[in-house]
């Protein structure tokens, strides 16, 4: 008997954990769900357009409301009067509501722990094993109930049918997925791409990671989608979204436009047309080491066969993860840090990333907020290793994203000499490198270094989205001195290859140094010092605290002040309450940061739009100190 | 069965003893490395992948993963042709004892009218929103297009839909998004042996998907009424014997006009094939990279997308690239059709790693659009161009009493060189492949295909007269020294092509 009850304890902790994780996904889930049905729901508004999805040619509809979007169905709550206001009400209500169900479900589940905690003496087989399973059954139960609540509010809403939720869970390390169950299948609605019905039913064709795949999509990009069907146009579109959350430099696109429309561009040889090298055409990888030589001031010529072209910074980046690390090893990465790796890492490669929190505060050890130190690197290894994780490497941003802190060199030093120590690889992004812009700031590559301490421990990624602002070309670099690690990651060529025309001009513009150094960089970077002007003045006569760095396409501001409570729901909230104005912006939590309240701001747009964007942010800032009113109020009056 | 390791996870806390490990270091180790550069093919040790024996594949230096060291011996192993092409390529003025390239399936014959419609003005559009982060699906503009092409071309019933459409780099990512978006790791596709062995990797490299071979026969049998003939009963074998051995298959891999073989499916077997997968829920993955390469009565070649009501449209996916019917291998531009939205969406959501250029999508539309150009100027020169030169090729195997299976589709024949290997063994094919390599003409052996018979090659035609005259003759030389070989051992010392070895 004593030597089973251990056995037991650990099964019913299996069963409880199982039943929390199920709590907390639909929770999740429902809130997503909300802000579909509340998004769309909006969209019976305007012009009936819900009506289309009904009719014969459903597909039709959509294309034509993608092609010609239709400004009412667009318009923003701020805009739109006392209708559009109380759509909003409609809308965040329900999405306040199931925070408070989800609060209670999580203090219902703490209570079940502690009593079973206190059972764990009860004989096996009196323990209440059927638990888990009420539970389900409970808390579906709970849920269903809310969502026909909403639904007969909802005449002519969306396709949003859940049937009994149908709970899946599984043990995998993907982690469990359980999706809504939609009887009858709907094409997608006009209006908002939110209530694409992927979202919302399970697929019987995918494999279990294939859902996981597109929810997790689904989850990163649904604001990106969003975006990516109204965007804001100055002429055309100026109830758009703005979208400052993107990472984009949108800021010399007419330089851009200029020289890539230049005769020498456009040469179509018979080698361009044919099967690559996979590993990037040499005249390519050539101009690259020569590029990188030049502007990472580095001491010695770099080697075109240590060069890796792939297509895009992503790419490099999740072929790294696939040679380096086995699926369930870990990167240390100081955090807050670019979501996009997070992405990556659960995508293809399934490592994980092990973050090392940074924090704001300025205290005697941290002098500076969001201060990286090798003694936070060594904490979080030896506590990591001591989880019995196994840490094969570090990954460093520089210039960071998105603090937009510029390492010095003693500092880079220092983090590569602990990565030695503990023969951990390092992968350093440094797409940012040229988007440096403040004069007082000096930025190091790290390929600068008069001797690396562990070159073949060292990998280095660079590419042109940012500081080119040619996102839209798909081209990154790997540069590292290890040749086995390069020819590893080109035998992912087949698969991340770039177009070899598209090669030829990377080629042209990288190899046009001239125009690099008196034309683009000076405009680039005299554009950037004004926009972030532009920005932090608004930001200091609002009163927001930010970091003020010299580097980067945004800017890490702290919204901690309109937080009642200062937590990642109210945090997700007020991230809605922006795109409810059509503003994008990108809140901490998808950097990982630990505190809640902080968001990245783009400010690598066009005057024009940063204005519209500012006019739009105070705005929600100023209905948020609202709301926070009407609640302190609320709550004195309860007392 | 398998061509692929086993497995993928890492071995247990129980994995073997110091003493194994040290052992498959001090003594394969140094076997497999010399195999694994030698071989062109694919298989690997039946145990790689687990964690103990990829200590063979690298010294303990080795900064890579367990599945790194496996993928890179993939690199070394599968592209030893190519590379030593690409290190000494033939070429008239600079390098004319280069080696030609009979291997690479690609399309050289129509360079100067693609670069000449590649080069005029409306290809030179540079906008904004090229440049910016695109719709990950593909820009709608391309969308569309390939959704009237394809509608086209494919002879579709109902126009096609752009939203079904996934535009990525080329087909090899689509049959890597696929497999992972299909299968769980460590489960299966059939596919018809012989077949285009690089989908291997493809599905391997990211999915961890393995290919369950339908072997073909040269030999016709039964109710075959041609060699290598695909059947239902066949599948459903192939099918059953992989059930048997608890492997599960998710699908079925279809290539039409089939690579290497140059068959195309009557719509009759192709309805049979996919009433086959219906049955069994099987996806079909169809890869029709070679639809308007088929020279031959091109009429007579039918897309999955044109047959009328579909037996299983959910689980029929399509793919289609530039690469081979417009000779543009280099472009990366590959394109999936299905009618499965979720399907559509999953491969989409990975297309931040598969994307191409917005640029290069612009170019694409324009192509796809300029329907007089292609059919007026490119698809009747194209095919005049192959047929010109299945023709010579097919003339000079005969001349040389070569037998090969002659179909009017595709860039390549394949060829019987049986009679030339001195025992039918995969290890004599290998060996005839690097006499051939020796004389600086590259070809592929059927081994890299799959193939179960030794002695198959496959042979490109598209490559311009000069280069496949001389191509044609480095492969005579080496065939008259090895039938010669045959007959008059004692001869084989002062064969002509030997001297030329370097």
């Amino acid at each position: 008997m004593e030597s089973a009850l251990p056995a037991a304890g650990f099964l019913y902790w299996v069963g409880a954990g199982t039943v929390a994780y199920v709590a907390l996904r639909i929770s999740y889930s429902l809130f997503t769900a909300l802000r579909v049905w509340g998004l769309s729901h909006e969209a019976g508004v305007g012009p009936r357009l819900g009506e289309w999805a009904g009719s014969s040619q459903p597909a039709e509809a959509e294309t034509q409301s993608m092609s010609h979007p239709s400004d009412a169905v667009h318009l923003p709550w701020g805009q739109m009067g006392s209708q559009g206001l109380g759509n909003q009400g409609v809308h965040t209500q329900p999405m306040e509501m199931m925070l408070h169900l989800k609060q209670a479900i999580e203090k219902h589940m703490r209570q079940l722990a502690t009593r079973h905690q206190q059972q764990d003496l009860v004989p096996e087989d009196k323990r209440p094993y059927q638990a888990p399973g009420e539970q389900e059954a409970l808390l579906g139960n709970l849920m269903y109930q809310l969502v026909n609540l909403l639904q007969s509010g909802a005449t002519d809403g969306p396709g949003l049918q859940p049937s009994c939720p149908s709970l899946d869970v599984k043990g995998d390390a993907g982690g469990g997925q359980w999706q809504w169950a939609q009887s009858s299948r709907q094409p997608a609605q006009p209006g908002y791409q939110l209530n694409d019905p992927e979202a919302t039913f399970v697929s019987q064709h995918l494999s279990r990671r294939g859902i996981d795949i597109s929810a997790s999509y689904q989850a990163s990009f649904q604001d990106y989608k969003m975006y990516q069907g109204d965007k804001y146009h100055e002429d055309e579109n100026t109830l758009g979204f703005i979208n400052l959350g993107l990472s984009e430099n949108k800021l010399c696109l007419d330089l851009m436009t200029e020289r890539l429309s230049q005769s020498d561009m456009n040469v179509i040889e018979d080698v361009l047309l044919q099967y690559p090298d996979w590993s990037g055409h040499p005249f390519l990888r050539e101009e690259v080491a020569r590029f990188l030589t030049c502007y990472c001031k580095v001491p010695a010529q770099l080697d075109p066969e240590n060069v890796v072209v792939l297509n895009g910074c992503s790419s490099v980046f999740s072929t790294l993860a696939m040679v380096l690390c086995d699926p369930g090893e870990a990167f240390l990465t100081p955090t807050p840090f670019y979501g996009g790796f997070v992405f990556s890492s659960g995508l293809y490669s399934k490592i994980e990333l092990i973050p090392v929190h940074l924090d704001s505060e300025s205290t005697d050890a941290n002098p500076c907020p969001f201060q990286l130190t090798v003694d936070k690197l060594e904490r979080a290894l030896l506590e990591s290793t001591l989880a019995g994780k196994k840490v094969r490497g570090l990954i460093l941003i520089n210039p960071q994203n998105p603090l937009g802190d510029v390492y010095s060199r003693d500092l880079l030093e220092e983090c590569l000499g602990f990565a030695k120590r503990y023969n951990l690889h390092v992968i350093i992004d440094e797409i940012y490198m040229l988007s440096v812009f403040d004069d007082s700031v000096t930025f190091h590559s790290v390929l600068s270094m008069e001797s690396l301490p562990d070159p073949n421990r060292t990998h280095v990624i660079w590419g042109t989205s940012k500081d080119f602002g040619i996102s839209g070309f798909r081209f990154g670099v790997l540069y590292t001195h290890n040749k086995e690690v390069a020819s590893a990651v080109s035998s992912f060529g087949y698969l991340h290859g770039i177009s070899g025309i598209a090669q030829y001009k990377l080629c042209r513009l990288l190899q046009d140094q001239e125009w690099i150094d008196t034309v683009y960089l000076p405009t680039y970077r005299s554009r950037l010092q004004k926009a972030h002007r532009y920005i932090t003045k608004k930001l200091k006569a609002l009163g927001i605290p930010f970091l003020n760095r010299g580097s980067g396409l945004y800017i890490w501001i702290n919204l901690q002040v309109y937080l009642d409570p200062c937590t990642f729901e109210e945090e997700l909230l007020l991230h809605h309450h922006f795109l409810d104005n059509k503003l994008m912006l990108s809140r901490g939590k998808t950097y990982t940061c630990k505190e809640p309240g902080w968001f990245r701001i783009v400010f690598a747009d066009k005057p024009l739009r940063l204005k519209q964007a500012m006019y739009r942010f105070y705005q929600v800032l100023e209905e948020q100190k609202q709301r926070l009113r009407v609640k302190q109020l609320e709550s004195t009056q309860r007392e | 069965m398998f061509t692929l390791p086993q497995k993928e996870s890492r071995a247990p806390a129980t994995c073997p003893g110091p003493t194994s490990i040290q052992d498959l270091d001090s003594n394969s180790g140094d076997d497999l490395e010399r195999e694994c550069s030698r071989k062109p093919d694919r298989k690997l040790p039946e145990d790689c992948g687990a964690s103990g024996p990829t200590a063979m594949l690298s010294s303990d230096s080795s900064c890579l993963s367990s599945r790194g060291r496996v993928i890179k011996w993939f690199w070394d192993s599968a592209e030893e042709g190519y590379r030593t092409y690409h290190m000494d390529e033939y070429d008239e003025d600079k390098n004319p004892s280069g080696i030609i390239n009979l291997g690479t399936s690609e399309n050289k014959l129509c360079f100067d009218l693609l670069s000449r419609r590649l080069s005029q003005s409306d290809m030179l559009r540079v906008e904004p929103s090229l440049l910016q982060y695109p719709d990950w699906r593909g820009h709608l503009f391309l969308r569309e297009e390939v959704a009237r092409f394809l509608s086209f071309y494919c002879k579709s019933p109902n126009p096609l839909k752009p939203d079904n459409v996934v535009v990525l780099n080329g087909c090899a990512s689509l049959f890597s998004t696929l497999a992972t978006v299909l299968c769980e790791a460590g489960e299966a596709f059939l596919i018809p042996a012989p077949y285009y062995g690089a989908i291997t990797q493809h599905v391997y490299l990211y999915g961890n998907v393995r290919l369950v071979c339908v072997y073909l026969d040269s030999e016709v049998t039964g109710l075959d009424t041609r060699p290598f003939q695909l059947t239902v009963e066949k599948l459903e074998m192939a099918l059953q014997r992989a059930n048997s051995e608890g492997v599960k298959v998710k699908g079925l891999i279809l290539i039409n006009p089939h690579n290497p073989l140059g068959d195309i499916y009557s719509p009759g077997e192709l309805r049979d094939y996919l009433e086959f997968a219906k049955r069994h829920e099987l996806h079909v993955m169809v890869d029709e990279v070679y639809m308007l390469s088929v020279f031959e009565k091109p009429a007579a070649y039918r897309s999955v997308l044109s047959l009328e009501g579909l037996p299983d449209p959910q689980r029929t996916h399509v793919m289609w690239a530039t690469s081979k019917d417009f000779g543009m291998s280099g472009l990366r531009f590959g394109t999936l059709y299905t009618e499965n939205w979720d399907v559509a969406t999953a491969v989409a959501s990975l297309c931040r790693y598969h994307g191409l250029s917005g640029l290069v999508q612009y170019q694409m539309a324009q192509l796809l659009r300029d329907r007089d150009w292609i059919n007026q100027v490119y698809l009747p020169e194209n095919h005049a161009r192959l047929k010109a030169a299945h023709a010579y090729v097919a003339g000079e195997l005969r001349a040389l009493g070569i037998p090969f299976l002659s179909r009017g589709a595709g860039f390549f024949i394949w060829v019987d060189l049986r009679k030339f290997l001195p025992e039918a063994t995969f290890k004599a094919e290998m060996l005839l492949w690097r006499q051939f390599l020796d004389n600086k003409v590259l070809l592929s052996c059927g081994q890299t295909f799959e193939c179960k018979e030794p002695g198959w090659f496959r042979l490109v035609f598209s490559d311009k007269a000069h280069r496949l005259r001389l191509g044609m003759q480095r492969v005579r030389q080496v065939l008259e020294g090895k039938s010669r070989v045959a007959e008059e051992p004692s001869s084989c010392q002062t064969q002509e092509p030997r001297s030329q070895r370097r």
